[in-house]
């Protein structure tokens, strides 16, 4: 096989593939087994960035407020003691 | 110009050998050929690393929703595009099969190869079917025995076209060349010229049964 003039020949024959008929070849492919198999992601939260432990005792009635300041900001603790100490640092500089 | 794709549910078979063969046949008669590693062992890609062909650029990384635009980009006049496909039964491979203007279905001769790949088959006419347009296919039977044609062999050629399926000749024997492909990349006839690599195997033979395969499957693309 030798020559591009054999190639030059061959000319691109484009196809009207549309929406409707990528459906229909899907259906036919489904009946057929053959699926949609793109990885799906991890299921599940990611896994949070904050990965220290705090283990502070303090007086019980500090730690309740802690507690429900948090739960009706919709915070956890942790988040909660973030912000405080953010307001903290920024009151000492 | 035209989509070549590569298909078959079954892993193995020899479809990444197939594109790689054709394109590097292709690229050498002067073809701008694009081919698409839609395969996650990422085996035309693994090739790719160590060199391609003058003339062949390699895509990869193609996913079931970009496969029809991304043929649909690559195609045009002077281009040839070849579609090397996962080994499993995917909507990657039914849309890329749409697209096509060729599907060859590599089969090993054994039971196992042409029960699998003869989903592929089935798949293809029945695309037909639904685009109410036809899709030229053929079967090309891989690591075949350079020496003699086996009864197995035999009896699946007579079986494949009895049902009117059209099988390419030559088949593609076992060769360490065409294996060896991937290990050093680039096509035979760089591999022929490098006597530093070394192939075990006779890499003549191996060009001649590919430059052979690639003009079947030119016929079948006028």
């Amino acid at each position: 096989m030798s020559g591009s003039n054999r190639l030059a020949g061959l000319k691109a024959r484009p196809k009207d593939t549309t929406v409707e008929e990528v459906r229909r070849v899907d259906e036919v492919g489904e009946a057929r087994g053959f699926l949609d198999r793109t990885p799906r992601k991890k299921p599940g939260r990611k896994p949070s960035p904050r990965t220290y432990q705090l283990h502070p005792k303090v007086f019980p009635e500090v730690g309740q407020a802690i507690a429900a300041e948090a739960e009706d900001r919709g915070l956890t603790q942790g988040q909660l003691i973030e912000e405080m100490w953010e307001i903290y640092s920024s009151a000492r500089r | 110009m035209p989509v070549i794709v590569m298909a078959s549910p079954k892993g193995g078979v020899g479809k990444s050998t197939c594109a790689v063969l054709l394109a590097s046949e292709f690229a050498r008669m002067g073809a701008d050929v694009t081919v698409l590693d839609c395969d996650p062992n990422k085996s035309l890609t693994r090739w790719a690393s160590h060199g391609v062909p003058t003339g062949v650029t390699l895509r990869s990384e193609i996913g079931r929703s970009e496969i029809v635009p991304t043929i649909r980009s690559a195609d045009g006049d002077g281009k040839i595009v070849i579609v090397d496909l996962e080994g499993v039964a995917s909507q990657l491979v039914s849309r890329a099969i749409s697209q096509a203007d060729l599907v060859i279905v590599p089969m090993q001769p054994t039971a196992l190869d042409a029960e699998i790949g003869s989903e592929a088959l089935a798949l293809v006419r029945e695309e037909e079917e639904a685009l109410g347009r036809s899709i030229r296919h053929a079967v090309v039977l891989t690591k075949t025995s350079a020496a003699v044609k086996s009864r197995v062999q035999k009896e699946l050629e007579e079986q494949l076209r009895g049902a009117g399926i059209d099988v390419i000749e030559p088949s593609l024997v076992a060769r360490a060349a065409f294996s060896e492909l991937f290990a050093y990349g680039g096509d035979l006839t760089a591999m022929m010229n490098d006597p530093e690599m070394m192939t075990g195997g006779k890499v003549d033979k191996a060009l001649i049964n590919a430059q052979a395969f690639a003009e079947a499957v030119y016929e079948r693309l006028k």
